[in-house]
C-alpha cells in the first residue's frame, strides 16, 4: 500500500482514480489537475506512486513527468494514456515512467499495476 | 499421415481412438468411421480442451475432440491453414492491452487472421487464440507506433472474463481495410448505430466498466438512487448493459432496533 498522487485534467476520471486506488487500500496523497500543479504537488507531498494523465492543458504530462524525474529520480510515475496513445508510451517509458495505463480502465489491472510499480 | 490420440464424441459418449492426421484431412478410425477433409470444415470453436468442427455435409456435422494440448496445437494449426474460412496472412499482436493495461511482453507474431462462422482465429505456428464473434466488442482501423513509425493497424476489441481485450493487427493498408469491413460485417449485430447516451449515462457506464458498484456510482456522481435507476433502465434498454444482482437495502423495524439495543447493552455490560 502507497500514497499516492493523480494527476489528471478531468474531476471524473481523479475522482475514478481515487475510488480505485482507496478500495485496494491506499491512501490518496493528493490530486492535481494539471502537469504545473502535478510536480508542485509532488514537491510538497513526496508521494510513494503518482498517476498521470498525457494530456492535460498547461503543462502535459510528459513535462510533467521529465520535471519530477529532475526532482527526484527514484520517483514512480504511472502514465494514463487514452486508446490510440499508446505511442506515447515509449516517450514516457524513455522520460522514466514506470508503468502505464490504457483509459478506459478497469480497477483489477489498475490496482495490479500500481501493486507492480510500487513493488519495483 | 500421423497417429495421434484423441476423445471423440460418438452418439452422445467419448470414445478413444486413433487418429490418422494428414496435411489436408483427419481419419476417425471406427467406432467413428469418418474422413474429415480440413477445406470441409467452416467453423471451429474451443471450449476448455474441446475441439468443435463444424463440417460441410447433409446435413452438417459437429464433431466434438478432445486431446492434450500439445494434440490440439497441431490439429487447431492444420485446421486453420485449410479449412473454409476468409484467411489472410498478417502480425498480430494478441493480446495488446488487456483491462486497460498494456500486456507485457506483448509482440507481433507472423501469422495468420482466420475468420470462420462464429469467430476471429489468430493463428501462429506457436499458438492459436479465437475470439468468439459475440464476445468482439470493437474494430477499429487505426494507427500504432511500429519501430517507430506511424503504421495503419485494426484494433480488435472484445471482452473475456469481463476485462476488456485489445488485438491489433498489421498488413498492408488495402488488405487491413478489407479486413476491417469483412469483421464490420461479420459483427454487425454489434453495430453502435442509434447507441447515444448523455454525459451522465455516459459517465455512469464509463464507472460500471471500471467495475464501481452502484452505491460508489451514487457517491462518486452524488446523483440519488432513483435517478441512478432510470440511467441503468436506459443502458440496458439500449444494449449496452445487463442486470447481474439485485440487491436488497433494508431498514430495522423496532423488534430490530430492540435487538441491537439489546445486544449493545450486552457488550458493554
Amino acid at each position: 500500500m502507497g500514497t499516492i498522487l493523480i494527476v489528471d485534467d478531468t474531476l471524473f476520471m481523479r475522482t475514478l482514480l481515487k475510488n480505485i486506488l482507496f478500495s485496494g487500500g491506499h491512501t490518496i496523497a493528493g490530486e492535481a489537475a494539471n502537469g504545473e500543479e502535478a510536480v508542485a504537488k509532488y514537491k510538497e507531498l513526496k508521494p510513494d506512486l503518482v498517476t498521470m494523465d498525457v494530456v492535460m492543458p498547461k503543462v502535459n504530462g510528459i513535462e510533467a513527468l521529465k520535471s519530477i524525474k529532475q526532482l527526484d529520480p527514484a520517483a514512480r510515475v504511472i502514465m494514463c494514456t487514452a486508446v490510440g496513445q499508446e505511442q506515447m508510451v515509449k516517450l514516457a517509458i524513455k522520460s522514466g515512467a514506470k508503468g502505464y495505463i490504457v483509459k478506459p480502465f478497469q480497477a483489477p489491472k489498475v490496482l495490479e499495476e500500481v501493486k507492480n510499480v510500487l513493488a519495483s | 499421415m500421423t497417429e495421434v490420440p484423441l476423445k471423440v464424441e460418438h452418439d452422445g459418449k467419448w470414445v478413444v481412438v486413433k487418429a490418422a492426421v494428414g496435411e489436408d484431412r483427419i481419419t476417425l478410425p471406427a467406432p467413428v468411421d469418418k474422413e474429415i477433409l480440413f477445406k470441409s470444415i467452416f467453423d471451429l470453436e474451443e471450449k476448455k480442451s474441446v475441439l468443435v468442427l463444424t463440417v460441410k455435409g447433409n446435413p452438417d456435422a459437429i464433431i466434438r475432440i478432445a486431446s492434450v494440448e500439445k494434440v490440439l496445437i497441431v490439429l487447431k494449426r492444420l485446421i486453420l491453414a485449410s479449412c473454409n474460412a476468409y484467411r489472410l496472412m498478417a502480425y498480430f499482436m494478441s493480446p495488446a492491452i488487456r483491462g486497460g493495461v498494456l500486456a507485457k511482453n506483448a509482440q507481433w507474431e507472423k501469422g495468420s487472421i482466420v475468420v470462420v462462422k462464429s469467430g476471429i482465429w489468430f493463428a501462429s505456428a506457436a499458438k492459436q487464440i479465437c475470439v468468439p464473434l459475440p464476445d468482439v466488442a470493437a474494430i477499429e482501423l487505426t494507427k500504432r507506433d511500429v519501430q517507430g513509425k506511424q503504421t495503419d493497424v485494426v484494433r480488435i476489441d472484445h471482452v473475456e472474463s469481463g476485462e476488456v481485450v485489445s488485438s491489433l493487427v498489421l498488413c498492408p493498408l488495402s488488405t487491413l481495410q478489407v479486413l476491417a469491413n469483412f469483421l464490420k460485417d461479420a459483427t454487425k449485430g454489434i453495430d453502435m448505430a442509434g447507441t447515444e447516451l448523455d454525459a451522465i449515462d455516459q459517465q455512469v457506464a464509463m464507472l460500471v466498466y471500471s467495475g464501481m458498484d452502484s452505491h460508489a456510482i451514487e457517491n462518486m456522481l452524488t446523483i440519488p438512487h432513483k435517478q441512478l435507476d432510470e440511467i441503468y433502465d436506459r443502458i440496458i434498454k439500449l444494449g449496452i448493459a445487463e442486470v447481474t444482482i439485485i440487491r436488497r437495502e433494508v431498514q430495522l423495524t423496532t423488534k430490530g432496533v430492540r435487538y441491537i439495543s439489546d445486544a449493545t447493552k450486552t457488550q458493554t455490560n
